[in-house]
């Protein structure tokens, strides 16, 4: 890390827990999530914005954390693949992508699991399908179709349990 | 069984929840960072490289140059061209000639800043026939004229074919340049001890091949290089063997801590090894019934400056095609050929994807001409069970009708004829090998080591590698049937040359079926020694059924077996280690011969839409049909299918990897498109189910043969939806509507 002066303190409410970072304010929110929380869930394939790897949920939105200078969010909920891989209800997802061919090499998957998770709380956040919700993420492996078969079989089990 | 739940590294639940550490997850104690400086220019030679201001540069622990390491000649296959460092000359935009590893990112990129190389730049050459051209730029002095190997095969009488033809169609086709695309952009870690010697964590599915490559451009024993295989994000062939392994390497010896180098995505893009393009002059001729008499194709094919692995692609587009039909007679020559652009290596589908887009569209003209159904044409010409093809592979199960029949069924194959305009159905059809004799001609076989934990787990080790594609679940699997136990209880281990059995390593399609047999043997072995034990155990009428030792209906569990051996073993595990050998024939000079144990074969149809105002297509309906003999894990078959599909979708309508003078010109994931989720037709996957006698528990391989008939079949669609042929991949909107224009 450069000692650049204007490096500093800042919060991040990450995960749902208040954590405290130093460094410079213009540190991308992905190197910091990932080199200084040691969270490695949140993947880099570009830094450019263009392929999600890196996607996490900014407020319940997901955002692409390689562009987002970390002391921007300060005070603002953060959340990455770690944080939702302990809700209850993100298993079903995981077990509906597992069923369905969703994952082959696992690098575009934990944006495609935030994306995908912002858009079973909300899809009509996303004004359509999940196909133009995962509009900015890249997956080189499964053709989607599996990706998008998981979620829609899981939004129709949550409504039938309703 | 849940608390016997293992994980492997490539487990898919790990993958889920984000615990899954790739190569950039990785970091050791003292890490350094490597950097490279490469070159500016696409051909030049090196009149000094000064490097004494680098290494000033506070946090720089180690700056290295051609002169600073040894200089043999190595490569992976038999043609020689590699170096550590560029010394006198440099061959392509991004050819390394300075290494630096330093503390920071920023001290490595402030070193690099300072190193000062002066050139002179030479004339270059970007076009394989231009290469060949007298007078050309000569890349490698050993090579003559830019050479460094050429395909000849011919069999059967051409001129008496030539003679037979009533319709004759082909033209010059072009394949492009198509980059891998894997999402993890391409890394590698090293370390160095006296004892050990190198250590390079990197994610290639050839790992025992990179360790032997990679020795020999240091003069090392294979044993003193060791390769760890993380899982990998993606590959598709990128990853294989690469500069930036042994670049790593060199610093971590210099400097003696590990050094982490991680292209960044610019990087990877201006250095990166893609498909290699190719020119097709193709000919195929056929008689009144449609009988296909003849093939002749002359094919130029761009290495790039360096040889990756750009000649067996060569063989692969001279020989595959022509075991999928009955052609009479062929004669292919193949050039490949050095220029000035950044080395090329295989991608997924391996020269017959390419090929098959040429041929699959020559054989929709003929169709055309004869004013013939074109899956009626296929059929007409197709191999068929039994035979032994035109170079020599015997086809003990062949169920390319059968596919062809029933992608006509899935698709409406019969709207063809009454679709709306600039709609249009296309079909094509595709081979491939289960792994490939010539590969390595020493061995081509796969070695498993299976053990019995003492929990009753069960280990698998192999040599080939995951990428993705689910190998250790399809092992699991196998292992699983054989044993009788549930696949939860098997850990397939792999990706370390130091601790695992050799293998060949993931390349022509031959995880499941060579590696797969390898543990189908050794776990037949293992229930049959489980057997035994259970009788030296508990007496003669004792057996081993189900995953337990049974007597007089008491059953005794897999780690009660395991500890009656340790009691008899003096603590050791019961591990067996069982090779399998292919029944396969090494293609002799004229490439004949029985290269893989078995064959796998596909039809697929597309059907796309194209905006007649913009060119734009999209592919709206997408049928694949497969004989991959017993498919062993059905989601993740299909997920290779459904993968190829999107990637085929985006070879045929947007990517292309610009090249101008030896110059990327769209290095970016922006500038350079991939299919997202709505660019993917709605499809649907279709497995033939059959049992090959050759594959493990009847299985064929898929991997490749998925990709292989997208090109043709999206090509022809457009064919059929535009009334216009295109040459040139990629059919991207501004070369179709521009064809529409032409009328
Ligand atoms: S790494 Fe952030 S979008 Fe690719
Ligand atoms: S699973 Fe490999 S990129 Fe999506």
């Amino acid at each position: 890390m450069s000692a650049g002066q204007q490096d500093g303190n800042f919060k991040l409410n990450l995960n749902g827990q208040e954590v405290v970072w130093s460094g410079e304010p213009a540190a991308s929110l992905a190197d910091v999530i990932r080199e200084q929380q040691g969270l490695t869930g949140t993947k880099i394939g570009c830094r450019t914005g263009e392929c999600g790897a890196c996607t996490v949920l900014l407020e319940g939105r997901p955002v692409v954390s390689c562009l987002i200078p970390a002391a921007s969010v300060q005070g603002q909920q953060v959340e990455t693949i770690e944080g939702l891989a302990r809700l209850e209800e993100f298993q079903s997802l995981m077990a509906a992508m597992q069923e369905n061919g969703g994952v082959q090499c696992g690098f575009c998957t934990p944006g495609v699991m935030v994306t995908t998770w912002a858009w079973l709380q909300n899809p009509a956040l996303f004004n359509g399908d999940l196909g133009s919700a995962l509009k900015n993420n890249l997956c080189r492996c499964t053709g989607y179709l599996g990706i998008i078969r998981s979620a829609e079989q899981v939004l129709a089990g949550r409504g039938a349990g309703v | 069984m849940s608390e016997l739940r293992k994980k492997s590294p490539a487990d898919l639940s790990a993958k889920l929840a984000g615990e899954t550490r790739y190569l950039h997850d990785l970091n050791f104690p003292g890490q350094l960072v490597g950097a490279i400086y490469r070159s500016p220019y696409a051909h030049a030679r090196i009149l000094s490289i000064n490097v004494e201001r680098a290494k000033q540069v506070e946090g720089v622990a180690a700056v290295l140059t051609a002169d600073d390491l040894p200089s043999y000649k190595y490569g992976p296959t038999k043609f020689k061209d590699w170096n550590l460092l560029a010394k006198d000359r440099v061959l392509f935009i991004g050819d390394e000639i300075v290494a630096i590893a330093a503390e920071t990112k920023e001290a490595a990129q402030r070193a690099l800043e300072l190193v000062e190389v002066e050139f002179e730049p030479l004339p270059g050459v970007f076009d394989p026939e231009d290469s060949l051209k007298p007078g050309a730029p000569l890349l490698h002095e050993d090579v003559e004229s830019n050479k460094p190997m050429q395909v000849s095969v011919s069999r059967g009488d051409l001129e008496e074919g030539k003679r037979k033809a009533a319709v004759v169609k082909g033209g010059r086709y072009y394949s492009n340049r198509v980059y891998q695309g894997h999402l993890e952009p391409v890394g590698a870690i090293a370390s160095w001890s006296d004892e050990e010697g190198i250590t390079i964590w990197a994610p290639s599915h050839i790992p025992y091949r990179a360790r032997e490559t990679y020795a020999a451009g240091f003069g090392l024993p294979e044993d003193k290089v060791r390769i760890i295989v993380p899982p990998i994000g993606g590959s598709f062939g990128a990853k294989y063997v690469l500069k930036v392994h042994v670049i790593a390497a060199a610093l971590a010896m210099a400097a003696r801590r590990h050094v982490k180098i991680i292209l960044d995505r610019y990087e990877d893009m201006i250095t990166a090894h893609p498909r290699v393009p190719l020119t097709f002059d193709i000919e195929i001729g056929a008689d009144e019934e449609g009988r296909f008499v003849y093939k002749e194709l002359t094919v130029y094919a761009d290495a790039g400056a360096r040889v990756y692995w750009s000649p067996n692609v060569v063989s692969t587009v001279c020989t595959r095609a022509d075991n999928i039909y009955h052609f009479g007679s062929v004669k292919s020559e193949g050039y490949l050929c050095y220029t000035n652009n950044s080395p090329t290596t295989c991608m997924r589908g391996f020269g017959n994807a390419e090929m098959l887009f040429a041929v699959e569209s020559v054989i929709d003209e003929i169709a055309l001409e004869l004013n013939m159904d074109p899956a009626e044409l296929r059929l007409k010409n197709i191999v068929h069970q039994g035979d032994t093809t035109l170079h020599g592979y015997r086809l003990d199960t062949c169920k390319l009708d059968e596919c062809i029949e029933k992608v006509k069924e899935l698709s409406g194959w019969h709207r063809r004829a009454s679709l709306p305009p600039y709609r249009g159905l296309g079909l094509a059809v595709a081979n491939h090998v289960s792994g490939f004799r010539a590969i390595d001609p020493r061995f081509d076989g796969s070695t498993a080591v299976i053990r019995l934990k003492q929990d009753g787990g069960i280990e698998v080790e192999t040599g080939e590698i995951e990428l993705g594609q689910g190998m250790s679940l399809t092992y699991a699997r196998i292992a699983s049937k054989i044993l009788g136990i549930p696949e939860e209880a098997i850990l397939v281990k792999s990706g370390d040359t130091g601790r695992y059995p050799f293998g060949i390593g993931t390349l022509a399609s031959r995880s499941t079926v060579m590696g797969g047999n390898a543990v189908q043997k050794a776990a037949q072995s293992l229930a049959a020694r489980l057997k035994e034990l259970a009788r030296e155990t508990l007496g003669e009428a004792a057996d081993f059924r189900e995953g337990a030792a049974v007597l007089e209906g008491q059953t005794y569990s897999l780690s009660e077996l395991a500890s009656w051996y340790r009691a008899r073993h003096a603590g050791e595990e019961l591990e067996i280690k069982e090779t399998y050998v292919p029944d396969t024939d090494l293609p002799d000079a004229t490439y004949f011969g029985h290269p893989s144990p078995n064959y796998p074969f596909a039809a697929h149809v597309a059907e796309v839409e194209v905006d007649p105002d913009t060119g734009r297509t999209k592919v709206i309906g997408y049928w694949a049909v497969h004989d991959s003999g017993t498919i062993i894990h059905e989601t993740m078959a299909k997920g290779q299918v459904l993968g190829a599909i999107a990637q085929g979708v985006g070879w045929v309508t947007m990517e292309d990897l610009l090249v101008k003078d030896g110059k990327v010109m769209n290095p970016s994931m922006m500038d350079y498109r991939m299919p997202g989720a709505n660019d993917m037709p709605k499809a649907e996957v279709f497995f033939i189910q059959g049992k090959d006698p050759n594959g493990p528990l009847g299985a064929k391989s898929i991997g490749e043969v998925a990709l292989d008939p997208v090109p043709g079949a999206i090509a022809n669609a457009i064919a059929h939806a535009t009334g216009k042929r295109g040459y040139a991949l990629p059919l991207s909107a501004e070369k179709v509507w521009k064809s529409l224009q032409n009328t």
